[in-house]
């Protein structure tokens, strides 16, 4: 009898299964079943941002998404956009075009969204047509060459120069550093990684620089003996990578160094943070990137934001991921504010209209120059080279403004 | 209460329905499916696509893998062959979606036989491989044949027409997406009454005394192969009107295993299975993510702390089943259903 009763007392795997199935289910219970938009207060503007929380860019998504959070905790503070508040809505995409369209599907049929943030250029491809549909206005956080084209994606944007814009920074850059110089790319297989090549191999022509080698990797190897062999012949002046964030770049820059390849190795935005170049150790010293952005902590950098940033984060390093929502919000909800003034209703195509009034505008020291946004980028950018013994970034160029 | 499903027939033995209780459950379900797009939002319109597109796809895996017992690791790659086969024949061909699809569908399918003839010689673990080997050069093929393909930028597609009226929104391609999952459901779930189909379980259970009893392995193979390929590339096809884009990244390997993950977690050697590993694997993704973003009101940064432990869940969901319930949610399903047809007397 008793050993019955301890039998019907003892969960069984039916009831486990039962149990995560239930669990599955109650989960999604409060889901936005039917048509219509949530309740939301009358005057809140909602900002969504699909990010990729979890996967392999779960990096920079967790990064970027806390300097979204941030930077809508700064502003509300500040009274918000015409005294109504901001609020963002983020979730994670995992980095892949479907979860991201199911969450911009999901977001839009829930609330009135404003401005929607994009985590890839996969998506925002994806997206164009829908946002062109809705008219719902996207920044995005690719900088995608194609996607820089406002009659293509008359409703996206960009916090920054696009990948061919970031290369053409680097290869004038080599022609003020030395004349008729020899130089190398090394790209990923990516859409990414081939992104900026062609233009700017035509573009390092009509600089009159030698392009030697060429090289191509998949993303994240590590094995790059025989391509390095290639450079080796080629001795190159410069070497820029594109297309990667970290792999194999450490592995390029350390078996060159040990083969004594005299070259100047660069790279664009992804692979331009103080972080990552500290990670890539001591071959990343003197490595020299792009930046849309002033680092987080660097010497002689200040204004509103920049100095609510480093107070918000009490002297932890943030990433350049970090300012890339914020630039996006800063702009966009400037944008809004202009729309809001002159009595205009936030849809994508007004506060887009009203993005590309904003001429000479102050970031607060998250970017160092003033910014205009004429078309679908900032257009602005700046040359750093590591100091990784001082742990820091050190401008070597000006502020340039990108070619059209 | 159902106490038994006397047989009398060949014919009795081969319907699909055996009870009349069954085709009223089903014609419910299908009244559900009907009125769905009346009451539900973009969001859950997107999904039931997404579940819809899922499903052939899973079928026809179910087909090659369930079935014929043939291991693939290339089924999203095929699913590629198709989308691009339809985004070319809609732009450059100027055809509609109807002729599209299953012309998708038939270039995955020679495809898939080229890639099905190492399955001849290798089986098991071996032939996963050669899979995966489809996998990566059609990756390739999509990559760099750039006249074709659009190279690393891909390929964007208008719209379908129906009528003259652009098929734009997730509620409007409902209406493709959800009767073709059902229609290529029907002819799979009729393939195995048929010679054909019997054939292929042969081949699953033991290929050399199905050669013995004259079925001929090289044609029954290739044909499960073109048979299940061409489900991908139906698949491909409706996927790409739904996203209107197509690019080298949008069917990877990691797709593949979803889609193998999806028919062993719904049961093998069921059609019933592929359609709930579908509809598992699409969705419940997104309930934990709706369970952790109805917390976000009351707690701004959850989806940041929580995002990360959702996915664990999930793959305990999926360990949990493997281990717990290896027969899948197709057993799942039976087993209700057999609790049900003996209530009250089995408690």
């Amino acid at each position: 009898m008793m050993e019955e009763k301890k039998m019907s007392k003892r969960v069984d795997r039916r009831t486990i299964l039962g149990g995560l199935a239930a669990g599955a289910a109650v989960s999604g219970f409060p889901a936005p079943w039917v048509k219509g938009l949530r309740a939301q207060e009358a005057d809140e503007i909602i900002i969504a941002n699909a990010s990729p929380l979890t996967g392999v860019f779960a990096f920079a998504g967790i990064e970027g998404s806390e300097g979204g959070q941030h930077f809508v905790q700064w502003l509300n503070e500040r009274g918000g956009i015409a005294n109504r508040k901001v609020r963002l809505i983020t979730e994670d995409t995992g980095y892949q075009v479907t979860q991201a369209v199911a969450v911009f599907n999901r977001i839009v049929s829930q609330y009135k969204v404003a401005l929607f943030l994009g985590d890839s250029t996969g998506f925002q491809k994806t997206i164009n047509e829908e946002l062109n549909r809705r008219g719902i206005l996207l920044a995005g956080a690719s900088f995608s060459s194609e996607i820089n084209d406002p009659q293509k994606y008359p409703l996206q944007y960009m916090p920054g120069p696009d990948y061919s814009q970031q290369v053409a920074m680097l290869l004038k850059h080599i022609v003020a550093t030395k004349n008729g110089a020899r130089i190398a790319f090394v790209h990923s297989d990516t859409e990414f990684g081939r992104d900026p090549i062609a233009k700017s191999e035509t573009l390092a022509k009509s600089l009159g620089l030698e392009q030697v080698e060429k090289i191509i990797t998949p993303p994240g190897s590590f094995d790059v003996s025989p391509e390095v062999l290639k450079l080796r012949r080629a001795k190159p002046d410069f070497t820029i990578f594109h297309g990667y964030v970290m792999a194999p770049i450490p592995e390029f820059m350390r078996q060159m160094r040990e083969a004594r390849i005299e070259t100047q190795f660069m790279g664009t935005f992804y692979s331009s943070d103080l972080g990552i170049l500290q990670k890539m150790g001591e071959v990343a010293d003197g490595y020299l990137g792009v930046n849309a952005y002033n680092y987080v902590g660097q010497d002689g950098v200040t204004g509103e934001a920049m100095d609510y940033i480093k107070k918000i984060n009490a002297g932890r390093y943030r990433t350049n991921s970090y300012l890339q929502p914020w630039t996006n919000m800063a702009l966009g909800t400037e944008a809004m504010r202009r729309c809001l003034e002159a009595g205009r209703e936030l849809t994508g195509p007004n506060i887009k209209a009203a993005l590309n009034t904003i001429k000479d505008y102050d970031t607060g020291g998250v970017i160092g120059t003033p910014v205009s946004v004429p078309g679908n980028s900032t257009n602005v950018g700046r040359i750093y080279r590591a100091n990784l013994k001082a742990g820091r970034m050190e401008p070597v160029s000006d502020w340039i403004k990108a070619d059209a | 209460m159902i106490i038994g499903s006397a047989k009398e027939s060949y014919a009795a033995d081969e319907a699909i329905f055996t009870t009349n209780v069954q085709q009223i459950w089903l014609s419910l379900f299908a009244a559900l499916c009907i009125a769905f797009p009346l009451f539900a939002s973009d969001y859950w319109l997107l999904l039931a696509c997404l579940i819809a597109i899922n499903i052939v796809a899973a079928v026809g895996l179910m087909v090659l893998t369930g079935f014929t017992g043939q291991v693939s690791l290339g089924h999203a790659a095929f699913m590629g062959v198709g989308a691009y086969a339809t985004a070319w024949l809609a732009k450059h061909g100027g055809m509609p979606f109807w002729l599209t699809i299953p012309f998708g569908g038939f270039a995955a399918a020679a495809i898939g036989v080229v890639f099905g003839i190492p399955s001849l010689r290798v089986k098991g673990l071996y032939l996963a491989l050669t899979t995966i080997a489809a996998s990566f050069i059609l990756h390739f093929v999509f990559f760099n044949w750039t006249n074709v393909t659009g190279g690393a930028r891909g390929m964007t597609v208008e719209p379908a027409i129906f009528f003259g009226t652009q098929l734009v929104t997730s509620g409007s391609l409902y209406w493709i997406a959800v009767p073709l999952a059902a229609f290529a459901t029907w002819c799979a779930t009729n393939l195995f009454r048929t010679r054909i189909g019997r054939a292929f379980i042969a081949i699953r259970d033991r290929d050399i005394s199905a050669e013995v009893l004259g079925i001929e392995l090289f044609r029954y193979k290739l044909m499960s192969f073109a048979l299940a390929s061409f489900y991908a590339g139906v698949a491909g096809g409706v996927w790409v009107y739904l996203f209107r884009v197509v690019t080298p990244e949008s069917f990877r390997l990691i797709d593949s295993i979803f889609l193998l993950a999806a028919i062993i977690v719904g049961g093998l050697g069921s059609i019933r299975g592929a359609i709930f590993g579908a509809a598992f694997m699409t969705l419940v993704p997104e309930l934990l993510k709706l369970g952790v973003a109805t917390l976000e009101p009351h707690w701004p940064s959850v989806v940041q702390i929580l995002s990360p432990v959702r996915t664990i869940i999930f793959g305990t969901l999926i360990v949990g089943f493997l281990m717990f319930e290896p027969l899948g949610l197709n057993e799942i399903w039976r087993r209700v259903r057999r609790r049900f047809a003996l209530w009250p007397f089995r408690t």
